[in-house]
């Protein structure tokens, strides 16, 4: 099956007045089947909304190309963009001055659905689905912030594209308004069959809600995997070492990359063994300094156990050298 | 598609005016006034409506100039601010499609406020300007030319951000030295070189012999002012327009296209 979206080679460098580079992405090859919830992860300047831009045609890559649907996105940029629907971060997206009936009915026509029926009809199921029929005649800007995103995701689905990019769809919004917006990127794709591209910073929400992470750093590509492979990569890595009683911040720091909470008059040390520590290691430190160990067994780690884990590792090796791709 | 762009773009338009209503107002009130002050000051507090038949067009004129100016800076602005110029450039359709519908758009809503201006002006003043057919082409080349200005404006701001401040100038300067008030005929030779190289002026001098004057097309295009406005017209037209599309080229190689 062709991948809905095909990214090759795909880089940014900016050059700065001072002659410095920065690059936003390093060449990046990836690829999301259709019907995926796909998530990018990484810390600001990681390069995910710089990479979303480029896939929406707006930022020029400095190499490679982007292909919707078979369709690249800078030589065949009108049928490109017929396959996407997007809510870009940190910004509105819509006209809080329109009302919601309004603002779907401009951006309808805008992305080429022609005037009439069909955007209608469209428009009401839209609004219906997301519970602002009876509201459609208010002015954005009167709404609560969860319900503006609804708009902006409504507004970006107009055209019915098979492609939906969100940019940190959650961010800013309630717990509540998180909620609907996470149950209905879940219904776009399970009912719907739509492609779903998403960064976010919501490690919560990416586990609960992706298919497959691309997880990046400083522009590179750390990790492309279904996330059920990521976590079982690092489960041979992550240990938990039980202790009873609190212990001293001393003690944990013999535990390099380990972090400690308490749970049940326990302290708990959880993380990743490095190269240079092994099980008998953390055992060897615990009687050393007289802990009163409890057990040692692996652990499941969490999605944000790996990502910390793995931009640790990465801006550790950046330090030193340039890495390729860590987790392929 | 071009009448959808066109009807699309006119239909955001006016339903966001119509948002502004109190703004709307107040601007169209401080563009009457303006024109009653200014003609009350230059002709010493008394003005003689013949002669201010030739200003109230100049002035009308040039604020199609502030509209377009303002659309291309301020407008452009706000939308990267709210991230509906993104949506913009995430349109299917060509860009430049959707620019010409833009200025359409802003076109329908200068044109409304100076028929409303223009008339309470006209009848409080005892001002009369006759339609003649023959000032149509003469205006629309003044038009096409002082957007192809504003479309210059509106990639500095694609690229620069905040050019309010250069739009303001811009603005002041076309008011006073388009002709409006004071013809170019009456300037310093060097002012008047400079002002002739503005966009509306030699629109603002071949509309007047036109709808005031009653010459025909045939005379201004003889004695060479038609052709001096077609030469200035498509000159700046073609070159705003060659300008903001390399702007937007700029802007998305560089990353900025969203920023502000």
């Amino acid at each position: 099956m062709n991948a809905a979206i095909e990214i090759e080679s795909l880089s940014k460098l900016y050059r700065r007045r001072n002659g410095d580079d920065i690059h936003a992405v390093r060449p990046l090859h990836l690829a999301v089947a259709p019907g995926q919830v796909f998530c990018f992860l990484g810390s600001n300047g990681a390069g995910k909304t710089t990479t979303i831009k480029m896939a929406c045609g707006l930022v020029i890559p400095t190499t490679g190309t982007v292909r919707l649907n078979g369709y690249d996105v800078r030589k065949q940029r009108g049928q490109a963009m017929q396959q996407i629907g997007a809510v870009l971060e940190g910004t509105r997206n819509i006209y809080w001055r329109m009302n919601a009936w309004q603002n779907l009915i401009y951006f309808g026509r805008l992305k080429g659905v022609p005037s009439g029926k069909l955007l209608k009809t469209r428009a009401e199921a839209l609004l219906r689905e997301l519970d602002l029929w009876e509201r459609r005649k208010d002015a954005v800007r009167e709404f609560s912030r969860g319900m503006q995103q609804k708009v902006a995701i409504a507004a970006a689905l107009i055209t019915d594209p098979p492609i939906v990019l969100l940019d940190e769809p959650t961010l800013g919004l309630d717990v509540k308004a998180s909620r609907t917006v996470q149950t209905w990127i879940e219904q776009l794709t399970k009912e719907r069959g739509k492609t779903v591209v998403l960064t976010t910073h919501q490690l919560d929400m990416a586990e609960n809600l992706c298919d497959r992470v691309a997880i990046m750093s400083q522009g590179r590509l750390l990790a492309n995997r279904p996330i059920a492979e990521l976590l079982a990569l690092f489960r041979q890595e992550f240990y938990q070492v039980r202790v009873r009683a609190p212990i001293k911040p001393e003690a944990v720091e013999l535990f390099p990359g380990f972090v400690a909470s308490q749970e049940n008059g326990h302290t708990v040390l959880s993380g990743a063994l490095s190269d240079d520590l092994t099980v008998f290691d953390l055992a060897a430190r615990a009687r050393r300094v007289g802990l009163d160990l409890v057990s040692i067994a692996q652990a499941e780690p969490n999605l944000e156990e790996v990502f910390v884990e793995l931009v640790d590792q990465a801006e550790q090796l950046a330090s030193e050298t340039t890495p390729q791709p860590m987790v392929q | 598609m071009v009448g959808t762009v066109l009807l699309n773009e006119t239909y955001k338009r006016f339903i966001l005016l119509w948002s502004y209503k109190f703004d709307f107002l107040t601007q169209t009130f401080m563009i009457g006034f303006l024109f009653i002050g200014i003609s009350f000051f230059i002709s010493g507090g008394s003005p003689d409506p013949e002669r201010m038949a030739p200003a109230l067009l100049g002035y009308l004129i040039w604020f199609f100039a502030v509209a377009a100016m303002s659309d291309m800076s301020w407008g452009i602005r706000e939308e990267t601010q709210t991230g509906t110029l993104e949506q913009m450039y995430m349109s299917p359709l060509p860009s430049g499609l959707l620019l010409a519908g833009r200025s359409v758009a802003s076109l329908a809503w200068s044109s409304m406020i100076v028929s409303l201006v223009g008339g309470i002006l006209l009848l409080l003043l005892g001002i009369r300007i006759p339609i003649r057919l023959g000032g149509v082409p003469i205006f629309l080349l003044t038009i096409a030319g002082l957007y192809g200005f504003a479309f210059i404006l509106g990639g500095a701001t694609l690229l620069f951000k905040q050019v309010e401040s250069l739009a303001n100038l811009l603005q002041n300067m076309l008011l006073f030295l388009n002709g409006s008030f004071l013809t170019v005929e009456q300037m310093p030779s060097w002012l008047e070189i400079a002002a002739r190289t503005l966009p509306t002026t030699q629109g603002i001098v071949v509309l007047r012999r036109v709808v005031l004057d009653g010459s025909s097309l045939t005379t201004v295009w003889q004695d060479g002012s038609l052709p001096w406005l077609v030469i200035h017209s498509t000159f700046y037209l073609l070159v705003g327009w060659s300008v903001f599309l390399w702007c937007e080229h700029l802007a998305r190689k560089r990353g900025i296209l969203g920023q502000y």
